[in-house]
């Protein structure tokens, strides 16, 4: 699928600021302002001032969030955003309830008790991630991640991702039977997406530290709709003797 | 509510009620002494044009084109065929040696080839006793879409979804949020309300077709709450009445 600009200069406006240096200008200013973030069930919470708020918007890492306090701005970051920034980027520290911060181990434990699926999806995430990818929650679109080129404001969201542990069915929850897969295909073409599937396998690494991720292999998948009217070669080719095929 | 196709078609559906036209497709089976041929997951069936028209108005099957001018062939899916043999007994089925085959022979070829067959049969038939039209729901990403009457007369309302209790490892859909946010918004977007329909075997297990008799059924239907529509009406209180 071509990517979808919203609007004229869109294109050029991405490719004169390329998310990897936006993402780097967050990560240095996280590091220089020694930023914490809390630990609230599935979510990390970090106070955030004017700098760092523009950057968190511009990165999509994080909602922000409404408080009543009016200098400070607080935005509430997904599990894996959090790892991402805290284990990947080293730019995060995570603080417990009780007050003390968490190593990555800690960190990674936490977040696997919270969700068990959290190796799998942490894994195509940072492998999404780390491609400059902007990855959002896909929750509203039924799937795992939702996955744009650049900044949401500038280009329509191009794959909708689910994560599939390679394998391991127990930790699968979609695409286990035909109505799964033509539920989702439907949906996501209804929303000019294209369905990526990212096969996760372990490859018997086991998930005891989050070192055991840099030998995780990540196998990505289109499914997509095969139409027989637009897969036909073209009926004058043969008579040319040239292939015309039409896609 | 049910969306009907075009004036007169709620008048048609009530002069012509689903019942009736089953019962008389019924009884043109028997008559005919019908026989079904097994054709791996499917049951084909040659008819003529008494048949063909009753199949049609019911919803049983779908017409297949062939060479033959004089006869029309359907093609019959899993369920629609075991309702037809086993709980309309109107229709024979012939294994691919021959020879005709026995409801519990039947039942156990066709849990053989899906196993998951039991509790799909237990949905289909419960709602096709209520006189629903059931059809494959699979281009909408579910079981089965039910229709209040015939499909050239009105939308369907429900898209189905056959869950059994308890015994997950038949269960592929709902499993996790993500799929139950797809599948409700794609409900959502071709009008359809998700209808769950869970299956408890009671511990009765599989063996034979007589198990499904005490098989219990639970509905449920899953849409969107919206907050700003479910609100109370502000003003009711000042007034001292519920408006």
């Amino acid at each position: 699928m071509k990517p979808r600009w919203k609007g004229k200069g869109s294109e050029a406006k991405a490719s004169a600021d390329p998310m990897s240096k936006i993402v780097s200008q967050l990560h240095s200013s996280l590091i220089r302002s020694v930023a914490r973030g809390l630990l609230l069930s599935r979510n990390v919470l970090i106070e955030a001032d004017a700098e760092l708020s523009y950057l968190f918007n511009r990165t999509r890492f994080g909602r922000s969030r409404i408080t009543s306090q009016e200098e400070k701005q607080w935005f509430q970051l997904d599990m894996e955003e959090a790892f991402y920034l805290c284990f990947s980027l080293e730019c995060l520290k995570g603080i417990g309830k009780d007050g003390s911060i968490k190593s990555n181990k800690e960190l990674w434990e936490y977040s696997k008790s919270e969700k068990p699926a959290f190796p799998i999806s942490y894994k195509a995430y940072s492998h999404l991630r780390h491609k400059n990818w902007v990855v959002r929650s896909g929750l509203q679109y039924g799937v795992d991640f939702i996955a744009y080129r650049h900044l949401p404001a500038l280009i329509h969201s191009e794959y909708a991702v689910l994560a599939l542990s390679k394998g391991d069915n127990e930790l699968n929850g979609r695409l286990r039977v035909w109505s799964d897969v033509h539920c989702t295909v439907r949906l996501c073409g209804s929303v000019a997406k294209t369905l990526l599937v990212l096969f996760v396998d372990s490859n018997s690494q086991g998930t005891s530290s989050p070192s055991c991720l840099e030998h995780y292999t990540v196998e990505e998948e289109t499914i997509t709709r095969w139409n027989p009217e637009q897969s036909r070669e073209d009926q004058t080719s043969l008579r040319n003797q040239t292939n015309l095929g039409t896609i | 509510m049910p969306r009907w196709k075009g004036k007169g078609s709620q008048a048609k559906a009530n002069a012509d009620p689903m019942s009736k036209i089953v019962s008389q497709l019924q009884s043109s089976l028997i008559q005919s002494e019908t026989r079904g041929l097994l054709s791996s997951c499917s049951v084909l069936v040659e008819v003529d044009a008494e048949l063909a028209d009753l199949l049609n108005r019911s919803c049983f099957g779908r017409p297949r084109i062939t060479a033959q001018e004089d006869k029309q062939w359907f093609q019959l899916d899993l369920e629609e065929a075991f309702y037809l043999c086993f709980s309309l007994k109107c229709l024979k089925v012939i294994g691919e040696d021959g020879y005709i085959k026995s409801n519990e022979e039947l039942w156990d070829y066709l849990k053989s080839k899906k196993p998951v067959f039991p509790v799909s049969y237990k949905v289909y038939s419960h709602l096709r006793h209520k006189n629903w039209v059931v059809r494959s729901g699979l281009q909408y990403g579910v079981d089965f879409v039910a229709y209040r009457h015939h499909p050239a007369l009105v939308h369907s309302e429900y898209a189905v979804l056959v869950l059994s209790e308890g015994d997950n490892d038949l269960n592929g859909r709902l499993r996790v949020w993500s799929d139950v946010h797809c599948t409700v918004r794609l409900c959502g977007s071709v009008a359809k309300t998700l209808l769950t329909v869970i299956v408890n075997g009671n511990n009765q297990g599989a063996n034979s077709p007589s198990c499904l008799e005490h098989y219990t059924v639970e509905e449920q239907t899953i849409t969107r709450w919206n907050p700003e529509r479910s609100r109370e009406d502000q003003t009711g209180p000042k007034n001292g009445t519920k408006k």
